[in-house]
């Protein structure tokens, strides 16, 4: 079963991605800040990391430099509120972005295109 | 011994040269908040009156995009005309404000102001055969015209519209940048355009430039400002309703695919509803700042406002034994200002000051006199607070430190403040806790509580 990590600041939306993910197969791991999502990234292995972009304490953008030194391959979806962010999005070294919206159908295709790869 | 002078209203002497007045003149309406209309009615008035350079008639052509458009047109209409004007506007006592008055009315008299015969008068600049008047605004060339009638080079047009055979073009440009061009004659007395008359054209027609210059740059920058609030404005509004949204849509799918029970049911239905509730509080703080609108303010009793805001149950609530202290010195004249405003911007500001502040610390509300105008209200806290980074953008729109806030709190502070004729400062220190002073002015009347 793959494993996916979502960090999120919003409880609603990570009780929500919890659900949907595991519906969908998947076994899910969620964090509400960068901290809590770099502890269970030492303690347990993920096949791939969906991530917001503002959050309180280190943002998404922190956390994502620090994911690269510690795991590269792992492949990062950014999911944030934010469409103004979505150029810059490569250069942060994520793998793709997915606006928040009220259909969470993109959100499930980039998943699973990004953990079938 | 020290003398102060003023900017305004020196007064020029008759003996002094009309050059200095006239510039005088020229930058002391500058120098004042007036409309470019107005200000370029007294260019017009400052070359055509006697005092002035004494041209007969003042034509003026402002640029729009790549086109020189025909705006006003100064003068009388006829020699007989111009006769009885004259002879009014050098009547004693007649002075400058009473001439740019009555030249108002020249430009804009319905239907026979001269200023009709201009307006119909467009010429593009970035055409290759440009004709004179064009000619002169293109190249930014003085152009004095004389035998104008056997000069093929004038646009026939303007020469019908102009109907003399002497006149003078003054290009208005600043910075490279054409912003119109004035041509001047003297129709009705004939007398030749001499060179003095020329430098002092030049002169005006220089200094109108750049101040045509400046107020086109002024306005750009207002609106450069205004398109960047707005787009930070919608940045925000994005991600307060983007993620409400996201939970309600998603919530909802999974009521709709009839794969859950009862209980899970009621859950979603409990966060649709307070996602809900946070959209509609995004509304209110929205339009609540959005609104204020302070146009008449009052003499009020800041006492009885502040203590209205402090025991209120919704701020005591939230006070987690933060203690607040009134202390508002004796006697204090009312203040100026709305109060329902005011009252709301300490609400902010008390309730700001309490969350920064850890349990057991003290938030302080001290009001006293400035000065014999002004009455200052310090709001203080002992929190955490702010590097000078954070102090710096602390009235910028959608700047928040707080996980969840909006950022239009101290904005609204300072918008209230500033609505009421008054200020805010802030003194802040990392570690030590934060001031914020506001400065009202005082109101005539004395506080009904001694």
């Amino acid at each position: 079963m793959k494993r996916i990590l979502i960090v999120e600041d919003e409880d609603a939306l990570c009780l929500l991605y919890k659900e949907e993910l595991a519906q969908e197969g998947y076994e899910v791991t969620t964090a509400g800040n960068a901290e809590e999502a770099l502890a269970a990234l030492k303690r347990e292995p993920f096949d791939l990391i969906v991530t917001d972009i503002r959050m309180p304490g280190r943002d998404g953008v922190e956390l994502i430099t620090e994911i690269m030194g510690l795991r590269k391959d792992i492949p990062i979806i950014i999911n944030t509120a934010y469409q103004s962010y979505k150029q810059d999005f490569m250069t942060w070294a994520a793998d793709a972005y997915v606006v928040k919206s009220s259909s969470l159908v993109e959100l499930k295709a980039k998943i699973r295109d990004l953990l079938n790869r | 011994m020290i003398e102060r002078f003023s900017f305004l209203a020196p007064n020029f002497q008759s003996q002094e040269p009309r050059e200095l007045a006239l510039l005088s003149i020229i930058s002391q309406s500058f120098f004042q908040p007036f409309s470019i209309e107005d200000n370029l009615l007294v260019i017009l008035t400052a070359l055509t009156s006697g005092s002035g350079v004494g041209f007969n008639r003042a034509m003026l052509f402002r640029t729009d995009g790549d086109k020189l458009r025909g705006e006003a047109w100064l003068g009388p209409r006829s020699a007989e005309e111009a006769k009885t004007i004259w002879e009014v506007l050098s009547t004693p006592g007649i002075g400058y404000v009473e001439i740019i008055e009555h030249n108002r009315w020249l430009l804009t008299r319905q239907p026979e102001s001269l200023s009709q015969i201009v307006k119909p008068l467009v010429y593009s600049l970035s055409q290759d055969n440009l004709t004179i008047p064009a000619t002169s605004a293109a190249r930014k060339e003085m152009l004095l015209v004389q035998n104008a009638r056997q000069e093929p080079l004038i646009d026939p047009k303007f020469l019908e519209a102009i109907g003399v055979e002497e006149f003078l073009c003054v290009p208005l440009y600043a910075q490279d940048e054409i912003m119109g061009l004035i041509i001047l004659d003297n129709a009705y007395t004939k007398r030749h355009i001499e060179s003095k008359d020329i430098k002092l054209a030049s002169l005006c027609g220089l200094m109108a430039g750049n101040y045509m210059y400046t107020t086109l740059l002024h306005n750009k920058m207002i609106e450069m400002e205004r398109l960047a609030a707005l787009g930070e404005m919608a940045v925000f509004i994005t991600h307060q309703l983007r993620n409400p949204l996201t939970a309600i849509g998603g919530f909802t799918d999974q009521l709709l695919t009839n794969r859950i029970g009862e209980a899970k049911k009621r859950r979603n239905l409990e966060i649709i509803r307070k996602e809900i509730r946070r959209l509609e509080d995004v509304v209110t703080k929205l339009a609540l700042f959005l609104k204020v609108d302070v146009r008449k303010t009052v003499p009020f009793d800041l006492k009885s406002t502040l203590l209205g805001v402090i025991q209120n149950p919704d701020l005591t609530m939230k006070s987690g034994g933060i203690e607040v202290h009134l202390d508002i010195e004796e006697r204090l004249p009312k203040v100026l200002g709305d109060p329902t405003y005011v009252g709301e911007a300490f609400r902010n500001l008390i309730a700001n000051a309490m969350e920064a502040t850890a349990p057991g610390g003290r938030v302080t509300v001290q009001g006293g006199r400035e000065d014999q105008n002004w009455v200052v209200v310090c709001v203080q806290d002992t929190g955490k607070g702010m590097p000078p980074a954070v102090r710096d953008k602390l009235f910028s729109p959608f700047f928040s430190t707080k996980d969840k806030g909006m950022g239009l709190g101290l904005l609204f502070v300072k918008r209230v403040m500033e609505a009421s004729g008054g200020r805010i400062e802030v003194d802040s220190e990392v570690g030590r806790g934060t001031s914020f002073r506001l400065f009202f002015r005082s109101g005539q009347e004395r506080s009904a509580e001694a």
